[in-house]
């Protein structure tokens, strides 16, 4: 799944957490997107990336994923033992694995860990990423040397290494982060490899002017491609961290909306535009104005709709005018995901006294009338939350838009 | 949830111990040694067993979780009958805490739908309360909140309060992490056990913290008698939770609330009769806060950090307490 399909579900994504908002959050599948930290970045898949907690995955089964290895079956069962149930692949055990993990170091790492990596399974795999993330320590020299195998890793062994080094605490000095930078630029290094790279710095606690303008002109950057795009995606993620510990947002806001609105890749252009519905950030009259204009004039469906997901949250006095707006741009609206966009967020602007904007949506595009009707029963019933009304919703995605680029 | 199990010597055997030795040992001579000889076999439930007892001393947090997560993953493939009994016999907590988990799984996944009864009635039955303990973080974020009967409404007055609490630990987290708030059965279970419990600190932490907009009347009206408790701190967390109630009990929820301000002593509890006066009604609360401010001059500020909150018209409650944050912070 990638951001974009989970931002076409984007309802009311809240980012100030209130008492109970995180209950609230998971519901509303925001949470894929915020719980992924998969360092692949769009259009492509990897089988090193599961950073599931470990507590969840009880929960779940293992999907048709193969594990390889040598182990097939119990085997080992006593003779009373049941047959295991068939539809379970059996788990890989490792002969002499507590001596690895007990001798191994940064210097014999890699050739140590060959046979694992190799073997396809994902225990091994996740084991191996917080293994060498404990190696990496605070120490800049290992995490600079790690980095360097990067060069030349292959898929599997790519992705522990940058997992390792985003979660290490040597991440956080800034010879590190610095030379994740460099590295993520440079030009010799193929697109993936630097967007693997650029996404290892998600974990910062907050970008420095240098490396924000750094990765804010490369994400504009025409040719930027699939790195460009992890390094709009790096900036949202540390403005979302760097809003948490209430730092200012104004820089990340700018450069991402600079993005949204220079890059000439869309898929870039929407990530940064809607990257910010997931603080839920306090936008002064220059931003309200730049998504305003974002609304009307960006070209593809998405981004408007990232748009009118900002200023639906935009506090106070712009209500009203956030209403008008809406109102206008739903006439000449020729998406009908978009328009939904326009429709669903009109009551999260207004809550009931959208209910006759709405209405007059729904006059316009007939397509909408049975969901007025949803929309004022709902209201009627007393609920309040735009969050609660959104959950009452017989249906979320009237239009199919979710998968509309699946 | 990611625990770091401690170390509890007294409670390894000696056979743990001595497996400590070797394991030591091989860390010292780490330097010099050839590559270990790495081969992928089938797992038992003995050769798990012995790697996680051996492993409990590894100081890799990263290696005492793969073999923790291992067994759990193993746990569907590997016979019941062995599991369970090494997971009856275990005394140590540490790993019956591994062995509960491994059992609770098999249900969970569909495997074995009695497995994850085995560890809720050796929950109820043994009588060492670390053994209850461990058994029971097993069973958190997991659907026992739903197929554990009347386990935690039971759990909730356990003689033990680390028992309570680890019990309190469990709904809110199910109702957190597995029910995402959206499950009104859960919700109710954990009101149920909060209500049930004589411990106001177990109580009000529950309430505190458990979604209650899918709960059912039967429960909104435990809430309400809630506020009738000797202790502030379960009056102030009903008070909370029935800030939150399903849209049909609002209304009775707010007369309730607004009924009890004036008498109400606690200025804790004032406070928060406010946040959920404004919560169930949004801007429309504005004319209550207005006759309530009066009441106690020491919180007219807080009344009007509300009116200005809720003045601006915002249509979530996360906006409008982040407002209100935004607004008293404000020079």
């Amino acid at each position: 799944m990638t951001p974009e399909s989970v931002h076409r579900s984007a309802p009311p994504v809240t980012g100030a957490q209130g008492r109970r908002t995180p209950l609230v959050l998971a519901g509303l599948g925001v949470i894929v997107l915020l719980a992924g930290v998969a360092l692949l970045v769009r259009g492509s898949s990897g089988d090193g990336a599961s950073t599931s907690g470990e507590a969840a995955s009880t929960a779940h089964a293992r999907g048709g994923s193969g594990h390889g290895g040598s182990g097939g079956g119990s085997g080992q069962g006593t003779p009373q033992a049941e047959e295991p149930p068939s539809r379970f692949e059996a788990t890989t055990c490792w002969k002499d694995i507590e001596r690895f993990n007990e001798a191994v170091t940064i210097g014999n790492f890699r050739d140590w860990a060959a046979p694992l990596l190799a073997s396809r399974d994902p225990n091994v795999r996740d084991y191996l990423r917080e293994r060498l993330t404990e190696l990496i320590g605070n120490d800049a020299a290992k995490a600079t040397e790690v980095l360097g195998w990067s060069r030349d890793a292959g898929p599997r062994e790519f992705n522990v290494i940058m997992m390792a080094l985003r979660n290490s605490e040597a991440v956080h000095q800034p010879q590190v982060a610095a030379k994740l930078l460099e590295h993520g630029m440079d030009l010799t290094l193929d697109g993936q490899r630097r967007a693997g790279i650029l996404s290892a710095l998600d974990t910062q606690k907050k970008l420095e002017p240098g490396m924000l303008g750094t990765l804010a002109d490369f994400a504009k950057d025409p040719v930027s491609g699939e790195a460009g795009w992890a390094a709009a995606r790096t900036i949202g993620r540390v403005m979302k961290r760097d809003f948490n510990e209430k730092g200012n947002l104004a820089p990340y806001m700018d450069k991402l909306l600079t993005i949204g609105t220079e890059s000439p890749d869309e898929q870039i252009r929407y990530l940064a535009l809607s990257m910010p519905m997931h603080t839920t950030p306090v936008m002064d009259e220059a931003t309200y104005e730049r998504y305003a204009k974002v609304l009307t004039t960006e070209g593809s469906p998405e981004g408007r709709e990232a748009a009118a997901h900002n200023l639906s949250v935009s506090a106070g006095d712009d209500r009203a005018k956030t209403l008008a707006l809406f109102a206008q741009a739903f006439a000449v609206e020729p998406d009908v995901c978009a328009r939904w966009a326009l429709f669903r967020f009109a009551a999260r602007v207004s809550g009931k006294e959208a209910l006759p904007t709405m209405a007059n949506m729904a006059i316009t595009d007939p397509r909408f009338q049975p969901l007025y009707q949803t929309f004022e029963a709902i209201y009627a019933s007393g609920t309040l939350d735009f969050v609660r009304v959104w959950n009452s919703l017989p249906e979320q995605d009237p239009f199919t838009c979710l998968d509309r680029h699946e | 949830m990611i625990r770091t199990p401690s170390l509890p010597l007294r409670a390894l055997g000696l056979a743990a111990l001595l497996h400590l030795v070797p394991t030591v040992a091989s860390a010292q001579a780490a330097s010099s040694e050839p590559a270990p000889a790495l081969r992928a076999e089938a797992c038992s439930v003995e050769g798990l067993m012995d790697s996680i007892r051996r492993g409990l001393g590894s100081k890799s947090a990263a290696y005492r979780k793969y073999l923790r997560t291992l067994l759990r993953e193993s746990a569907v493939t590997l016979p019941e009958a062995e599991l369970r009994a090494a997971y009856e016999r275990e005394t140590d907590p540490v790993m019956a805490e591994h062995l509960a988990a491994a059992l609770v799984a098999r249900t969970e996944r569909g495997a074995d739908p009695a497995a994850m009864g085995v560890v809720a009635k050796r929950i109820l039955d043994e009588r060492d309360p670390a053994l209850r303990v461990a058994s029971l973080r097993a069973l958190r974020r997991t659907s026992a909140t739903e197929n554990t009967g009347d386990l935690y409404e039971r759990l909730a007055r356990d003689a033990s309060p680390e028992v309570r609490q680890e019990a309190a630990t469990n709904l809110i987290e199910d109702n957190q992490f597995v029910y995402s708030g959206h499950h009104g059965p859960a919700a109710d279970a954990a009101v149920t056990s909060a209500a049930a419990s004589p411990d106001p600190k177990v109580t009000a932490r529950i309430l505190d913290s458990v979604s209650t907009e899918h709960i059912s009347a039967e429960s909104g009206e435990r809430l309400k008698s809630l506020l009738r408790s000797d202790d502030a701190s379960v009056r102030a967390a009903a008070a909370n939770a029935l800030g939150g109630v399903p849209a049909e009990q609002m209304a009775g929820s707010r007369e309730a609330l607004l009924a009890m301000y004036r008498d109400e002593p606690d200025a804790g509890v004032r406070k928060m009769l406010l946040q959920s006066i404004a919560q169930l009604g949004f801007a429309g609360a504005i004319p209550d806060l207005q006759r309530l401010r009066g009441v106690d001059p020491s919180l007219a500020p807080e009344v009007d950090a509300w009116i200005r909150a809720l003045g601006l018209g915002l249509q979530e409650w996360s906006l409008i307490l982040r407002e209100k944050q935004r607004l008293q912070q404000a020079p």
